[in-house]
């Protein structure tokens, strides 16, 4: 089980570089950097993490897909540091994300590790192929099968996270179970399905698997 | 004759009234030569150009309310002369129903058309719109008012056509769709839609150039067009205000 991030002099030198940034050049950005910080983003992440190491894949140094992984501070650095990722690819479509999750991730960046594009994947190809696929904010789009639609070649596990949360306007596409959620992908051959309640009260729902 | 002005019509939100008060101020500020048509659900006048249903398929009642999706089936003007054949002309303009027209419309048929034009919103706090990109609000454009060349938006058509059920779901309006895909609120310059100058559009429910001119419910003469638009709850509720103006 994974309990925490590493936080090693590099990772600090990151996160506290990034402070300073969006201070300076992204202050209308400031509110959400607390967002993507909280506990229960963490938690979320952690899970994830969690789940994958237990499902004991044979892929050793999996090329990762992030769908939408926005600032991606707390995913990347657990895909890297604890999955030995050997690269972890974000489709975004907000520049400052991009912008900003190069700050946080810089030390991967510079490896080589960790890229960030922009790029709409329900209504756009991603050329290249994945071992995962992790959408962490399957609530704020279209259902995966859109996904699908457009990149058809990806041969992947997909991770996928959701809830039954609806109280924000941009929750577009809540669902009220991981079996919901396994619906509504298209995830037949499913490795793990579950539920967990994050310390902001909001219900978490996650699954791994295969889609038809 | 080559310039065209277009509006659209549909439902009940807006009576026959403001068909004819729109036809009225381009005849009045025009001093060029143009073919007029309304697009709508219900021809009835020699202008009249009968809209088309095949999208109606992916209206998601509960959450489309404001997905004035209708209008892009203009953007499918091109040369193709099977699609709407009665309209005639190369140089577009489109005009919602509920706009005023201050000054000589001549001025939109003379634009470098390099690219099509929309309103690009002045009256937006840039900063609140790049918070709010990702959450599918506070867009910058407002398709009240659109310049185009024949053509020139069939690949706004074609994308929507192509990928109905996504954008339709995702979106909650046309506005914020097109400022998703076709504008670049980064970098302004590299979109594929120009917004109108500042000084030309002004909003008579949220002002004119942030933060500098946005005293609202004030007549800027000066500009050329008047939007009543706010894409809300109450659009279309302030019939007496524009009326008062027309």
């Amino acid at each position: 089980m994974v309990n925490y991030i590493r936080y090693t002099s590099e990772v600090a030198t990151d996160w506290k570089q990034t402070a300073a940034d969006v201070k300076k050049d992204y202050p209308h950005c400031f509110r959400r950097t607390l967002d993507c910080s909280t506990s229960s983003q963490l938690q979320s992440k952690l899970w994830v993490i969690t789940s994958l190491l237990n499902l004991s894949f044979d892929i050793e140094s999996p090329r990762v897909a992030l769908v939408g992984g926005w600032y991606a501070n707390y995913i990347v650095p657990l895909l890297i540091d604890e999955l030995n990722a050997s690269l972890v690819h974000n489709f975004e479509i907000d520049e400052d994300a991009k912008d900003i999750s190069y700050k946080y991730n810089k030390r991967y960046k510079e490896l080589g590790k960790y890229q960030c594009y922009i790029k709409d994947v329900m209504m756009k190809t991603v050329e290249e192929d994945y071992d995962i696929v992790i959408n962490t904010s399957c609530e704020h789009m279209f259902p995966m099968t859109g996904f699908y639609e457009q990149s058809p070649k990806i041969d992947a596990v997909y991770v996928l996270q959701s809830t039954d949360d609806e109280q924000y306007v941009d929750h577009i596409n809540c669902v009220g179970s991981p079996e919901e959620l396994a619906e509504q992908a298209h995830i037949i051959d499913i490795l793990y399905s579950g539920t967990k309640v994050l310390n902001n009260g909001m219900n978490r729902f996650m699954v791994i698997g295969y889609p038809a | 004759m080559k310039n065209t002005i277009l509006c659209v019509k549909w439902g009940d939100k807006y009576d026959r009234t403001y068909v004819e008060k729109l036809k009225e101020q381009v005849e009045t500020n025009c001093s060029i030569p143009v073919n007029f048509y309304c697009l709508t659900d219900n021809p009835t006048e020699s202008y009249d150009v009968q809209l088309p249903t095949n999208w109606d398929q992916y209206y998601l009642k509960d959450r489309n309310f404001f997905w004035a999706y209708r209008k892009c089936y203009m953007f499918n003007l091109c040369d193709d002369k099977k699609v709407f054949p009665k309209i005639k002309g190369s140089r577009f303009l489109f005009l919602d129903l509920d706009v005023i027209i201050h000054q000589e419309l001549k001025y939109f048929f003379e634009l470098p058309m390099d690219k099509p034009y929309i309103v690009r919103g002045w009256w937006n706090d840039i900063r609140n719109v790049k918070k709010n990109f990702a959450k599918y609000k506070s867009t910058v454009l407002n398709s009240s008012v659109i310049r185009w060349d024949r053509g020139q938006l069939k690949p706004i058509w074609n994308q929507i056509n192509n990928r109905a059920a996504v954008i339709f779901f995702t979106y909650p309006s046309l506005d914020n769709y097109l400022n998703h895909h076709w504008y670049n609120i980064w970098r302004e310059d590299e979109g594929f839609f120009r917004g109108f100058p500042k000084g030309d559009i002004y909003s008579w429910y949220k002002g004119n150039i942030f933060p500098d001119d946005m005293e609202l419910n004030k007549q800027r003469l000066d500009h050329k067009i008047c939007l009543f638009n706010n894409s809300s709850d109450n659009e279309g509720n302030n019939d007496d205000e524009i009326k008062e103006l027309w």
